[in-house]
């Protein structure tokens, strides 16, 4: 979490100075960006931390960078709009549609920080468990057709006796199978191996 | 014959030539004698017809001077009233001439306007003609404007002996002048604030950049001296942040303040359907967000009137944003606004502006009116109070209603351009 960073897309170079001033206060990382379009160019996916942006903003607005970067890269760090007196409806819309937070103006620092704080938790847990999805479907990519219609079966809740009628093989080699899934897997039960073929599906 | 008696008959017939003589002279003298007296008696006729003339002129000029439904006065180089007709005598206020004939003219000239009075008297007896208006307080104390066209008067020898002047009153038209000043400025003020309230937004937007700014820059400040790990070097940048943000606000209010100064009334004769229209484009991205259609009823084919269409355009765009925004607050199904226009009478025109909306609570039709009432969370408050005041500068008036069945009405008059206007544009250009 520590090399999360807070970026920061405003028009208003000042006030992008002086959110970069006020956030640095608590130690993060910040970058300033004074439109959306120059935080597309440069944007990395890999970045972790969130980002901070007026929702009136010429040019791209944060409602349409939002959607930009869903549609290219699916995931998108977390967006806390600061929205002016009046632009409340806009902020709802934007949470709707997926922003994370949003805060109006003037608002208090400390919840500010705080929120920042949560969205940068969000995105880390958001990364963590991408990660773990990405390594169990590594995981599961090692089995082979035989081993994953075993492991089908055995989610479905049949027996080993049933398995190895449904499929034609010898009780023995439906449990040497059933072995290897859960050895391929680092599964150590077998409701272990459920979770996991649970998440895999979902994911 | 005797000598004696030839001298006698010598003597005799001289004494009858000369008899002859003197008789013929006389009757001579006596002819002459009739003739002059014929001559000096019809000179004298002559004469009578002149005087009889010259009377008849007198007569008909004092008739005219008599009966001349305006002030006319001679008066000497020191203002000492010399001749005065009735109608002057009822312009000043005096009962018989004795009041001001013998006195001076200044009496009834106000003090502050003395001076004036005697440089152009001034100017008079130096052979110029001139038009000049004063304060009078006539001699029965009533305060009046007056307007004198003065001329000199010459004698026979072409010297000028007195002053001729036509006096009339002008207080009225004076009056006219005045309110029509007044009305022009207070349209001013309200093209002002009106102007403010279409910049409301902007404004605050404007101020709320620098003042967040601000805001940021102190707390940010605030949290690392508070930690104790910070040094005095490390915040002077962002403290010279902070002085430049405040003089940028500082800009952004100077900059408000010359432009409210510089909006003035626009008055011209203005097709109000057409200043429906256009409030209506202007409400148009409202509407759409908010699931609202507006409608017109237009009467057709009205009087034109007398407005800053800009103004009144910003009238009608606010009462349908409101009925836009009270029918979307209350999330009524059928977001109708109707702007309706008729002609009322002779000399107004009548807009409408009405929703199905919720309507307004009987006990706050008037609040509603009131500078800053708002039942918004993002409200000011100002576009009623605005509106109305837009309206009551162009004469008219602006009132609410709420329907039995739900549902608000503003409706508003304006003066038609009709036989009033004329009128005054004929008197106008009359002293023109
Ligand atoms: N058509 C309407 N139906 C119901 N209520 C109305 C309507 N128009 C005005 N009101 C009431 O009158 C109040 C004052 O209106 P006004 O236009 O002066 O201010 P506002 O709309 O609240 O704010 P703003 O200054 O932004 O226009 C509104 O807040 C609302 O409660
Ligand atoms: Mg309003």
């Amino acid at each position: 979490m520590s090399d999360a960073t807070v970026f920061i897309i405003d028009d208003d170079q000042a006030v992008a100075r002086s959110l970069r001033w006020l956030i640095e206060s608590v130690r993060l990382k910040v970058e300033t960006f004074t439109s959306a379009q120059g935080f597309l160019d440069q944007y990395d996916p890999a970045r972790a931390g969130c980002l901070v942006l007026d929702v009136r903003m010429p040019g791209l607005s944060g409602l349409e960078l939002q959607e930009r970067l869903k549609a290219q890269h699916g995931y998108h760090p977390p967006i806390i709009f600061i929205t002016g007196h009046g632009d409340v409806q806009m902020a709802v819309r934007a949470v709707q549609a997926g922003a994370f937070d949003f805060v109006e103006k003037p608002f208090n620092d400390q919840d500010l920080l705080d929120r920042i704080q949560r969205a940068i938790a969000h995105d880390a847990g958001q990364r963590d468990r991408e990660e773990q999805r990405s390594q169990l479907k590594a995981l599961f990519a090692s089995l082979t057709p035989r081993e994953r219609e075993v492991l089908d079966l055995v989610v479905g809740g049949m027996s080993n006796k049933g398995i190895a009628n449904a499929l034609g093989l010898s009780a023995k080699t439906v449990e040497v199978h059933r072995a290897k899934v859960m050895e391929k897997l680092h599964a150590r039960s077998l409701s272990d191996l459920v979770k996991m073929a649970l998440q895999n599906q979902g994911g | 014959m005797s000598e004696w008696s030839g001298t006698v008959w010598l003597g005799a017939v001289a004494l009858v030539l000369l008899l002859t003589l003197g008789a013929i002279i006389l009757v001579y003298l006596l002819m002459r004698l009739r003739e002059v007296r014929q001559r000096l008696s019809d000179r004298e006729a002559e004469h009578e017809v002149v005087l009889d003339r010259l009377q008849e002129n007198e007569n008909r000029l004092r008739a005219v001077f008599e009966s001349e439904p305006e002030c006319v006065k001679l008066q000497s180089a020191d203002g000492t009233v010399l001749e005065i007709n009735p109608a002057g005598l009822a312009l000043i206020g005096a009962e018989q001439p004795e009041d001001i004939i013998g006195r001076k003219i200044f009496v009834i000239v106000a003090p502050e306007y003395r001076d004036y009075y005697r440089e152009n008297m001034r100017r008079v007896f130096a052979g110029e003609s001139v038009v000049y208006e004063f304060k009078a307080i006539t001699l029965k104390g009533r305060s009046c404007w007056m307007e004198s066209h003065a001329v000199p008067l010459r004698d026979a020898r072409g010297n000028i002996h007195a002053l001729l002047g036509i006096t009339r009153d002008i207080t009225e038209h004076k009056w006219a002048e005045e309110q029509a000043r007044r009305h022009q400025s207070e349209l001013t003020r309200v093209a002002r604030l009106s102007t403010m309230g279409e910049m409301a937004t902007g404004i605050a937007h404007e101020l709320n950049q620098p003042l967040a700014a601000i805001a940021n820059f102190a707390r940010g400040c605030l949290r690392r001296l508070r930690g104790g790990e910070v040094t005095c070097a490390e915040l002077i940048v962002p403290l010279e942040e902070i002085c430049q943000q405040a003089d940028r606000a500082g800009e952004v209010i100077r900059h408000v303040r010359d432009f409210v100064r510089k909006r003035v009334a626009r008055m011209s004769a203005v097709d109000i359907n057409l200043v429906v229209r256009s409030a209506v484009r202007l409400t148009e991205l409202e509407s759409r967000q908010q699931y609202a259609h507006v409608g017109l009823d237009l009467a057709p084919q009205q009087p034109r009137v007398w407005a800053d269409s800009i103004m009144i355009e910003q009238v009608v765009s606010n009462l349908i944003r409101n009925s836009i925004e009270a029918m979307a607050e209350a999330r009524s199904p059928h977001r109708e606004v109707t702007v309706k226009t008729r002609q009322l009478g002779e000399d107004a025109v009548e807009v409408e502006v009405s929703d199905l909306g919720p309507g307004i609570d009987g006990a706050l039709i008037d609040q509603v009116f009131d500078q800053f009432f708002t039942t918004k969370p993002d409200g000011v408050g100002m576009g009623l109070s605005i509106s109305r005041s837009i309206v009551e500068s162009h004469g008219g008036q602006l009132r609410a209603e709420s329907r039995p069945g739900g549902g608000a009405v503003f409706r508003f008059t304006l003066r038609a351009i009709g036989r009033t206007l004329a009128d005054n544009e004929r008197r106008y250009s009359l002293h023109h």
